[in-house]
C-alpha cells in the first residue's frame, strides 16, 4: 500500500465505521423483541457514545482503537435488539454444543474484555502516563472493575425495577452464579489479551536487541 | 481454618516484600488494621461475630451484617495501600491513582466472589450462597462488592482531602 492510500484510509476510517454503526443501530432499533429492555439495554450505548464523543478533542483513540469499541457495541446492539436471553447466534451455539441456556450474554462479557482491554490500555498508557508492563496489568484491572461495577448497578436496578423479580429481572435464565460467572468471563477475556500483547512486546524487545 | 489459608499468604506475601516494597508507616498500620479484623472475623465464623449480632438485634436486621462491614473495610483500609504502590511503581499521574486503587480494589473483591463461588461450588454443590454466610441474601455477591467500593472511595476522599494544598502525594 503507498503512504498516500494509507494516510486516506487513517482519515476516512473513524467517519465510514462511525456511519456504517449509525446505519446498523437504526436497523436494529426498528421494532425490536422488547421496547422497554431495549430502552434499558441502549443506555449503555448512549452513555459510552456520549463520553467518547465529549472527549474526543481532549484524547483520541487510535483508529484500532475506536474500531474494536465500535465492534463491542456491534454485539451490544444486537443483544438489545433480540434481549440477550433470545439471540438467535445465542441458540444455535445452544443447539450445537447441547447447553443448558442461551450463552450470549456470556459470550458478549467475554468480548466485554477481551477487545475492549486494547482502549483501555491506550488510555493508560497515554493520559494515565503508566510504565507499559503496568498498563497493561492495570487495564486488565480496569475492565474486572468495571464489570463487578457493572454487576452492582444491574442489581440495584433489579431491586428498584422489579423486586419481586429478583435476579430473574436480569435474564439470568435460573443461574445463581450469574453475576461471578459473567464477571470471571469477562476476565478470561482480558487476561487473554493481556497475555497476547504481553508476549508480543517481549518478541519485539528481543528482535531489537 | 479456610479463611485463615488467606491470611498466611497474605501476611506472607508482606513479609516477603516488605525488603523491595517498605511501604510506609500508615500502610503498615491499615493493613495491620484489616489483618485484625478478619481474624476476629474468622474466629468465629463470620456469619456469628458478636458485634453483628448485636448490632442485627439493635437495628432489627435481618443477618449478620459483620461480613459487610469487615468488605468495606477491605475497601477502606487497603486502598491507601494499593495508591501507594501505584503511585511508587506504575507511573501514573497523581489524579489517575484515586481512580485506579478504587479499580484495583474492586477489580480485588470481583475476583473474590468469583473464587468463593468456584469453591462453594466445588466443596457444597448446590448450596449455593447460603453455604459462603450469605444468609439468604440474593444479592450477596453484589453488596459485598459494593460496601468495598465505597470503603475505598471513602478512603480516596479523605485522602485527597488531607493531601489538598500540600504538594505531597
Amino acid at each position: 500500500m503507498n503512504p498516500a492510500t494509507a494516510r486516506k484510509i487513517d482519515i476516512y476510517f473513524l467517519p465510514v465505521a462511525v456511519a456504517s454503526y449509525l446505519a446498523f443501530w437504526i436497523v436494529l432499533a426498528i421494532r425490536p423483541l422488547d421496547r422497554g429492555d431495549w430502552l434499558l439495554e441502549n443506555l449503555l450505548i448512549f452513555i459510552s457514545v456520549g463520553v467518547l464523543g465529549f472527549t474526543y478533542r481532549k484524547f483520541q483513540f487510535s483508529n484500532f482503537s475506536y474500531g474494536l469499541i465500535l465492534m463491542f457495541l456491534v454485539l451490544h446492539t444486537i443483544g438489545a435488539h433480540y434481549t440477550y436471553a433470545k439471540v438467535p447466534a445465542g441458540f444455535w451455539l445452544q443447539e450445537w454444543l447441547h447447553l443448558s441456556r442461551n450463552h450470549y450474554d456470556r459470550v458478549v462479557h467475554f468480548a466485554f474484555g477481551f477487545v475492549l482491554l486494547f482502549p483501555m490500555r491506550e488510555v493508560l498508557l497515554r493520559s494515565a502516563k503508566a510504565h507499559a508492563p503496568w498498563a497493561t496489568w492495570l487495564a486488565v484491572t480496569a475492565l474486572a472493575a468495571l464489570s463487578s461495577f457493572f454487576e452492582i448497578v444491574e442489581a440495584v436496578v433489579a431491586q428498584i425495577v422489579r423486586p419481586e423479580l429478583g435476579a430473574a429481572y436480569l435474564g439470568t435464565q435460573g443461574d445463581i452464579w450469574d453475576a461471578q460467572k459473567d464477571m470471571a468471563a469477562a476476565l478470561v477475556g482480558a487476561v487473554l489479551t493481556a497475555c497476547w500483547l504481553s508476549v508480543g512486546s517481549q518478541q519485539r524487545k528481543r528482535s531489537t536487541k | 481454618m479456610l479463611e485463615n489459608i488467606l491470611l498466611v499468604a497474605f501476611v506472607g506475601a508482606l513479609c516477603l516484600t516488605h525488603r523491595r516494597l517498605e511501604l510506609s508507616e500508615a500502610s503498615y498500620l491499615l493493613l495491620a488494621a484489616f489483618v485484625i479484623l478478619h481474624i476476629i472475623g474468622a474466629h468465629y465464623t463470620y456469619a456469628r461475630m458478636p458485634l453483628g449480632l448485636w448490632a442485627k438485634d439493635l437495628f432489627h436486621l435481618s443477618r449478620n451484617h459483620y461480613d459487610r462491614v469487615a468488605h468495606g473495610a477491605f475497601g477502606f483500609l487497603l486502598a491507601f495501600p494499593v495508591r501507594e504502590i501505584l503511585l511508587r511503581f506504575s507511573g501514573i499521574r497523581r489524579g489517575w491513582s484515586f481512580w485506579l486503587a478504587p479499580a484495583v480494589i474492586l477489580a480485588v473483591s470481583g475476583v473474590f466472589e468469583i473464587v468463593e463461588s468456584a469453591v462453594a461450588e466445588i466443596v457444597a454443590p448446590g448450596q449455593g450462597v447460603d453455604w459462603l454466610g450469605g444468609q439468604g441474601d440474593e444479592w450477596d455477591a453484589q453488596n459485598d462488592m459494593l460496601s468495598a467500593l465505597i470503603g475505598s472511595l471513602l478512603m480516596m476522599a479523605a485522602t485527597a482531602l488531607s493531601n489538598f494544598g500540600k504538594k505531597a502525594p
